[in-house]
């Protein structure tokens, strides 16, 4: 009987796990269940259907946070945003959803594709949003309806948003690039500093006056580069394998975006299906593969992972770096850097320098069954509610009239201090069109050239590839891929 | 003294179906009312797998003939085979395919072999201190798997992991970079794998602990040595814990899933060899937002399974034996 049992019991519970193999399962180690349950953390309120309750109050539904707005400081300020939106809206009441990060872009793939999607969406950046091409609201027609003034922006970030799809944004917090500077390494290797404006030369050590462009940017870093030996990377003897202090580094999230600080561009050309690769890209790729394996003034793919050399996730922060192109959002940590560092421009790629631009804001979904409700709510996000959001997700004003108060803001955190200028100038020299434009399944794209994705980590890892062949080989996988979207 | 050949243990009955019965639970009033309670005991169970697993497995069937996708702009229509068919015709399903059996060919002999060995050591009567080793054996199993994903990516770090430090210190001046070698990424996450086996190690050790030990006194008279004892006692006698462990592992290697999506972002790097069938899966669906497609790749996935598995059951008649079979 026990034997009989038994067997009975194994078979059950082995097709229970083979079952499991198809749906969400209950091993903690291996399925994709496990992972979402691991590392979701729980909806403040459980999703609801946006509908009118009874009484004539429309029910709104706030999803976050496809791009930041999930941590416990922000959420106490979104919490209270919702608050005194409900109490002075009696009409329209708002639910707020968080959802990690890791979690929210397939999260709202399965509400979207249930039938179940949420009203309004934010922040999300350019990127994110483009994760949902073509579900997001045209606000066009509301924004006459209802004369919302966007005069208050600045031309380029609001044309930002309009797309194929229409104007599916309004322009939120913006985050312009520079060159973030360790000003000490200068000094002590006896370099001038870089220039805080576009279109300065900048001062070699010999004196000699030479655009402020990637060469230039090379040779000083070549210079700030040194080993444990104290021999920089122009010097005999120099040790590559053993490596204190790197010169430069770029803005290696995405290839995408390292590339727009060489020109502006995107992957699609005009028929949007056909991969076209910008040359200026192109260039910057090789100039990051050189600047690791053959130059050595950048951090490897496996010193890059290491948290002892990189503990958070940007070099610069470590205080190792002396120079390193970055958004604004990335004042979040470079407080680390130590108290001496600035901005300065970025250089110029064939004499046009670009700073490559990352924006964030909220967006109204196309299946919402109250977008007139959502909009006033959107609007009440970039509005009344947006110097408390901006300033709990560290966000740089989109509204020119507010951006005085944004670099106080951004000021009060640091000791040293920052010539905010050069990120306000890096405005003008945003890349457009952006680099996180629309292509082609997306997000299946993005496992090639986005954040991790296959060649950025290639890349890092091995000394030795043959650049051109490498590019190749990427298009061709893209169009691959491109050729199978629907 | 040479040694007498002893027999095997004979497995008895096998082949037989006798287990296929119709069980005498219902016959009298007292079984009647422990099935009863058996059931509400497993009530929970049953509505949780019926609510969570059942029916969202119905439910992938049922899109798996339907066109949900959010990548693409059109009303949801009854598309047939047609999942099926681009599954068939895609490259990436056989080469994620081919993944995940090389890597389970190479994985799960090692993932059964060694918690048993580490059992048999640990059972053994002259290791002092068994405690302790049964504690630092299963200690890893109760860390977060993910957290411990993360540490051992930190240890295996080309340039500051520490058992590269440790092969620098030794002499070996250009250690391998473990995680992006093709050739040393399946050794390098069986190893990782190897970290989590307490609970494997359990299994078998409480396995071990239920041989009576009459059979190796037994053993022993007839002149068997330590070898003989293992290969006519120790293996018969543990053969349904190894059926249990192989088909756990067979289920287990053919969902892997985490560790290459933590390790590599779900990319497949390096070369492709970590892009296994499950990480696809995920992928389609969640990631590329092709429900309908991932569904479809679920549904293979189960089959492959279902066949596998079904294949080892059948196989078990001839190597598996139950002392207390009747």
């Amino acid at each position: 009987m026990r034997t009989r049992l038994l067997r009975v019991g194994s078979l059950i519970a082995a097709v229970a796990l083979v079952f499991a193999a198809c749906g969400p399962s209950g091993s903690a180690s291996s399925s994709p269940a496990a992972v979402a349950s691991e590392s979701a953390a729980p909806a403040s309120t459980a999703p609801e259907t946006a509908s009118a309750a009874p009484g004539g109050v429309v029910e709104l539904r706030w999803y976050c946070c496809l791009g930041g707005g999930e941590a416990p400081e922000q959420k106490t300020v979104e919490d209270k945003v919702v608050a005194d939106f409900n109490a002075s809206h009696p009409n329209i009441h708002v639910t707020f959803e968080v959802v990690t990060y890791d979690q929210a872009n397939g999260q709202l793939t399965t509400e979207i594709q249930s039938g179940n999607g949420p009203d309004v969406v934010g922040p999300v950046g350019i990127g994110g949003a483009n994760a949902f091409h073509g579900q997001w609201l045209d606000l066009a027609p509301l924004i006459a309806k209802t004369n919302y003034d966007l005069s208050g922006f600045p031309a380029n970030v609001v044309d930002i948003y309009k797309l194929d799809e229409g104007q599916v944004g309004i322009p939120f917090a913006i985050y312009p690039s520079a060159l973030f500077y360790k000003k000490g390494m200068f000094d002590e290797a006896g370099l001038k500093e870089p220039p805080h404006k576009y279109g300065d030369k900048y001062t070699m050590p010999d004196g000699s006056q030479v655009d402020w462009n990637y060469d230039t940017a090379l040779k000083v870093a070549k210079l700030l580069t040194v080993d444990k030996n104290n021999k920089d990377a122009t010097q005999a003897g120099f040790d590559p394998k053993k490596i204190a202090q790197w010169g430069l580094e770029l803005q290696r999230d995405d290839l995408r975006g390292m590339g727009a600080y060489f020109g502006p561009g995107k992957l699609a050309s005009g028929d949007g299906k056909t991969v076209a690769i910008p040359d200026a890209w192109k260039a910057a790729w090789k100039y990051y593969y050189n600047a690791i394996w053959t130059d050595h003034v950048s951090l490897t793919g496996p010193q890059f992972e290491s948290k002892d050399i990189n503990p958070k996730d940007y070099p610069f922060f470590n205080g190792h770096t002396a120079m390193s192109e970055n958004f604004l959002w990335s004042t979040y940590g470079v407080g680390d850097a130590g108290d001496d560092w600035n901005l300065a421009a970025v250089p110029s790629y064939n004499g046009t320098a670009t700073a490559a631009f990352n924006a964030d804001t909220f967006r109204i979904l196309k299946g919402s069954k109250h977008p007139d409700e959502a909009f006033t709510f959107l609007t009440y996000l970039l509005g009344d509610a947006s110097a408390d959001l901006l300033t709990a997700y560290g966000g740089f004003p989109a509204r020119t009239a507010n951006q005085a108060a944004g670099i106080a803001a951004l000021q009060a955190q640091f000791k040293n201090t920052v010539d905010w200028q050069v990120a306000v100038d890096g405005i003008d020299h945003a890349d457009k069109p952006n680099f996180e434009d629309f292509m082609p399944a997306y997000n299946e794209s993005l496992g090639l050239v986005g954040s991790g994705g296959k060649y950025l980590t290639k890349w890092g890892n091995s000394a030795g590839l043959d650049m051109d062949k490498e590019i190749t080989s990427l298009q061709t996988d893209l169009q691959a891929i491109w050729d199978k979207a629907p | 003294m040479a040694s007498v050949p002893i027999q095997p243990v004979k497995p008895r009955n096998v082949g037989q179906r006798r287990w296929l019965r119709r069980p005498s639970l219902g016959r009298t009033a007292l079984a009647r009312h422990e099935a009863r309670w058996g059931l509400i005991f497993l009530s929970p169970w049953l509505i949780g797998f019926l609510a969570f697993t059942l029916f969202p497995m119905i439910a992938s069937l049922a899109f798996s003939v339907t066109n949900i996708s959010l990548a693409q702009d059109q009303p949801l229509r009854f598309v047939g085979l047609e999942n099926f068919q681009r599954m068939l015709a895609d490259k990436q399903t056989w080469e994620s395919l081919a993944v995940t059996f090389r890597f389970a060919a190479f994985n799960l002999p090692i993932a059964i072999v060694i918690p048993f060995v580490v059992a048999l050591v640990l059972n053994s009567r002259y290791l002092k201190g068994v405690g302790i080793f049964r504690t630092l054996f299963f200690m890893p199993y109760v860390i977060p798997f993910v957290s411990g994903l993360l540490a051992w990516q930190g240890m295996l770090n080309l340039e500051t992991g520490w058992v590269n430090e440790f092969l620098r210190i030794i002499g070996i001046q250009n250690p391998p970079n473990w995680l992006q070698d093709t050739t040393l990424i399946y050794p390098s996450l069986a190893f990782i794998g190897l970290w989590g086996i307490g609970a494997g190690v359990i299994v078998n050790l409480a396995g071990l602990k239920g041989i009576p030990s009459e059979l190796y006194d037994a053993a022993r008279i007839d002149g068997a040595g330590w070898w003989a004892s293992l290969r006519n006692v120790t293996l018969p006698m543990m053969s349904p814990v190894i059926f249990y462990s192989l088909i756990l592992g067979i289920v287990d290697v053919l969902q892997y899933f985490l560790v290459p999506l933590v390790l590599y972002n779900g990319t497949g790097e390096p070369g492709g060899s970590t892009l296994f069938f499950n990480l696809v899966i995920y992928k389609q669906a969640f990631n590329f937002q092709n429900f309908s497609y991932g569904a479809t790749l679920a549904w293979l996935l189960f089959g492959i399974t279902l066949a596998i598995t079904l294949v080892v059951f059948r196989t078990s008649r001839r190597w598996v034996y139950y002392a207390g079979e009747r």
